[in-house]
């Protein structure tokens, strides 16, 4: 996996509606420190400010008006952060329901692997590969990687995009979303 | 056509106010969609930024987001740009310049126009959510800009307006023209009439004058030569008369034969008499003693005389009018003019035919006056003396009138027959006037005023007495006379009758006689006398020396000082020239035992 390192291109190409990755990689950065409650709450928001910016197929919703489920899957790092962000929003015309489990499950549509000791973050993606859910991980103790993978840089909460895997999982990231990322891993 | 032109200058106005009109439509249209596409315009780059910009409001990345703000500076119109988050705080904007002002908070989505300014506020959404709001303000094109573009137009359609309008008023000025043309055309039509018409009017009055001058001229020529041939005639009468009057006395003696000669030369003498009394009747010189006259009883008194003269060839036929209106007139010289009248209709009739003798009243009116020289309106008896002749052709009626014209053979004629007619009538107040048709024959209406004095008419034709009022040798008489041939011959004639005479060449002469002889009776003087004092102003000193001193006239025309207007003045007594041995007794003699 070959990440660019410069934003500003990567930017401007995501402007253009370009998804060009130059092979430029960098090894990151990863400070394993306790989280700030500052930066766990912005994480816990950007799980749901996800959805407007990513389509699902028909197929992940029994129907029109199901609910958008929102999982935690292993070890929750955010508490009742993630219940408050989640509070009153909706998906279109979901409301977002949000899950905590031990294991992955069918039935997400955006899953944040936290990963325990039971299963580790790389089984909790491999186990929903393929299908229409959004993986994230922050820091995947094994390295492991969702389809979207948040970062620190200066001090802010930025993310990795793997849309090959995305494109694999049936769901179409937004150029927007891109264009916003530090690193896209291009569909092919 | 003539509505084409007058319909010009409307169509031309119409033209103008339409094209003023499309030209204002023009603007309007072209400003509203301006507007409408600069609002299109800003709200599609409001739209994208607000789509772009999307991603980084979400997550809160205000460099992504300054970058996009940012790239709106390539239009120059923006003016300011911002970015809201969904909780109305700015999350990114840019300025083109330090005065451009940013709103203090978000605003609601919509457009609006403030000024010059155009701001266009979009909402940020991704899917269904709504994640803030992106604020662009424009400035639109300068109002001096848009303004240049509609200065072309206006220009543009004040040329169209000001070409319209030069064509309409050309037009309307050319329809003015062609109507004032017409008029002027249609008021020369009808004043060139009016002109030809008093042309024609014109001459045919400078026709009739020329020819009543000609007639005046040829009058005084004909007087003059007829005033002395008239002393002449008196001369060889006069002393004819005494040549035959001796000769009779003497018959016993043996001089039949040369009283026959004189006897001949003094109806030679007569017929020249005759001849210088028509001149002057032409010519209005001879005396006339007008008398109320019954102008029936003349006509029919004269028809055995007509008979006579036009013998048994010809029908004489008289119609006379009742309740006729009695006239003035000299009646001897209107029977010499029916006379005329009457050997001019038996030219005419060689083969035969029928004289008609009319009498009727007329009443002429302004109309036919104005169109005869010489002729006042008014009542008229009118005598018509018609022929069934040969007519006279136009030509010839023009000439009848004058003097010596005639279309008699050489030597059948004088010429002076219509002549004498003529100046009598008009002599008389009166006027003659012929009609006459080639091969149908004549008219010749004789006109004589009316007279309105009750006079009774005096019985004409009476019976004079041949023989001669002798005069008795204490009746003195003086003779006034300058020619001494008429003067001795006078003389001679009254002595011969028995009167006593003494004779005078001139007033002063006959004034100093009368004072050394106050036995004279009876002054008979001739009007025109040398030395300044005429036979009317000796009479009047003469009555003045003598009161109750009789007077007698003579004279070889009219129009002297006790002629006026072609009439006698009343109460004087006259002989004309040449007059007989008989008329100069008669007249003697009635004067002197007339009562005064």
């Amino acid at each position: 996996m070959h990440f660019i390192r410069s934003t500003i291109r990567v930017r401007e190409v995501g402007r253009a509606a370009l998804a060009i990755v130059l092979s430029l990689a960098v090894p990151l950065d990863v400070a394993q420190a306790e989280t700030a409650p500052l930066e766990l709450a912005v994480k816990a928001t950007y799980l749901y400010k996800f959805a407007p910016f990513v389509e699902w197929p028909p197929i992940a919703f029994a129907t029109p008006s199901s609910s958008f489920i929102v999982c935690v899957v292993g070890d929750d790092p955010f508490g009742d952060v993630l219940d408050r962000a989640v509070s009153g929003q909706r998906v279109g015309d979901r409301p977002i329901v949000l899950r905590r489990l031990a294991r992955a499950a069918p039935g997400c549509h955006i899953l944040y692997a936290a990963g325990s000791a039971a299963q580790p973050v790389h089984e909790i993606i491999d186990s929903v590969r393929g299908t229409p859910v959004l993986t994230v991980t922050d820091r995947a103790p094994d390295g492991a990687k969702g389809i979207v993978n948040l970062v620190v840089q200066e001090n802010k909460v930025r993310f990795e995009i793997d849309d090959r895997a995305a494109t694999a999982s049936a769901l179409v990231v937004s150029s927007k979303l891109l264009s916003l990322a530090v690193r896209v891993r291009p569909r092919s | 056509m003539s509505n084409f032109w007058k319909l010009t200058p409307v169509i031309a106005l119409t033209t103008a106010v339409a094209l003023v009109l499309a030209g204002v439509l023009m603007a309007l249209y072209i400003e509203r969609s301006y507007k409408a596409q600069k609002i299109d315009e800003v709200g599609v780059q409001a739209a994208i930024l607000a789509s772009t910009v999307a991603a980084a409001l979400v997550f809160g990345d205000h460099e992504a987001a300054q970058e996009y703000v940012d790239a709106l500076r390539v239009n120059p119109e923006v003016r300011t740009a911002a970015v809201f988050d969904a909780s109305g705080t700015l999350f990114a904007s840019y300025r083109r310049s330090p005065e451009a002002r940013l709103p203090a908070q978000a605003e609601a989505p919509g457009t609006r126009v403030a000024g010059d300014r155009l701001i266009v506020v979009a909402s940020v959404r991704q899917g269904d959510a709504a994640f803030g709001t992106v604020y662009v303000e424009t400035v639109t094109e300068p109002f001096t800009r848009r303004l240049e573009r509609y200065g072309v137009i206006a220009l543009l359609v004040t040329m169209a307006v000001v070409v319209v309008a030069v064509l309409g008023v050309a037009q309307s000025a050319l329809g003015n023209a062609n109507a004032e043309l017409a008029h002027r055309a249609s008021d020369l039509a009808t004043a060139n009439e009016n002109l030809q018409a008093q042309i024609a009017e014109r001459e045919k009055v400078e026709e009739a004058l020329r020819q009543a001058q000609k007639m005046e001229a040829i009058g005084q020529l004909t007087g003059g030569v007829a005033h002395d041939f008239n002393n002449l005639l008196q001369v060889i009468l006069g002393n004819l008369g005494a040549a035959q009057r001796r000769l009779q006395r003497d018959s016993a003696t043996g001089g039949g034969e040369v009283l026959r000669h004189v006897e001949a030369a003094i109806g030679g003498g007569e017929r020249a008499a005759t001849l210088t009394q028509r001149l002057l009747a032409f010519s209005r010189r001879q005396p006339l003693a007008p008398k109320p006259l019954d102008v029936n009883r003349l006509v029919s008194g004269m028809t055995d005389l007509l008979h006579r003269t036009l013998g048994e060839a010809i029908d004489i036929e008289t119609v006379l009018a009742g309740d006729l209106w009695r006239t003035s007139a000299d009646a001897n010289q209107l029977e010499n003019s029916l006379l005329n009248l009457a050997v001019n209709a038996k030219h005419a009739m060689l083969q035969g035919g029928r004289l008609r003798l009319e009498t009727a009243n007329a009443r002429l009116d302004a109309t036919y006056a104005a169109l005869h020289e010489e002729v006042q309106p008014g009542d008229y008896v009118v005598i018509a003396v018609t022929d069934t002749g040969t007519g006279m052709t136009k030509d010839v009626l023009t000439k009848a009138f004058e003097p010596f014209f005639t279309t008699k053979d050489f030597g059948q004629g004088t010429g002076l027959g219509l002549s004498q007619v003529y100046g009598f009538m008009k002599q008389s107040g009166g006027h003659a006037k012929i009609y006459s048709e080639p091969g149908h024959g004549t008219t010749v209406n004789l006109y004589l005023p009316r007279l309105t004095a009750a006079e009774p008419a005096a019985p004409t034709g009476a019976a004079a007495l041949r023989a001669s009022p002798a005069g008795a040798a204490d009746e003195l008489i003086l003779v006034v006379e300058d020619d001494p041939g008429v003067r001795a011959f006078s003389v001679q004639m009254l002595r011969e009758l028995g009167y006593s005479v003494i004779e005078a060449a001139n007033a002063e002469a006959a004034l100093d006689s009368l004072r050394r002889s106050p036995g004279v009776r009876l002054l008979f003087t001739d009007v025109g006398l040398p030395g300044g004092v005429n036979g009317r102003q000796l009479a009047e000193r003469a009555r003045w020396l003598r009161p109750g001193l009789r007077i007698l006239y003579t004279t070889g025309y009219a129009g002297g000082p006790i002629v006026h207007r072609g009439r006698l003045d009343p109460g004087v007594e006259l002989i004309g020239k040449p007059f007989s041995y008989f008329d100069l007794a008669t007249r003697v003699r009635a004067v002197l035992e007339r009562d005064i």
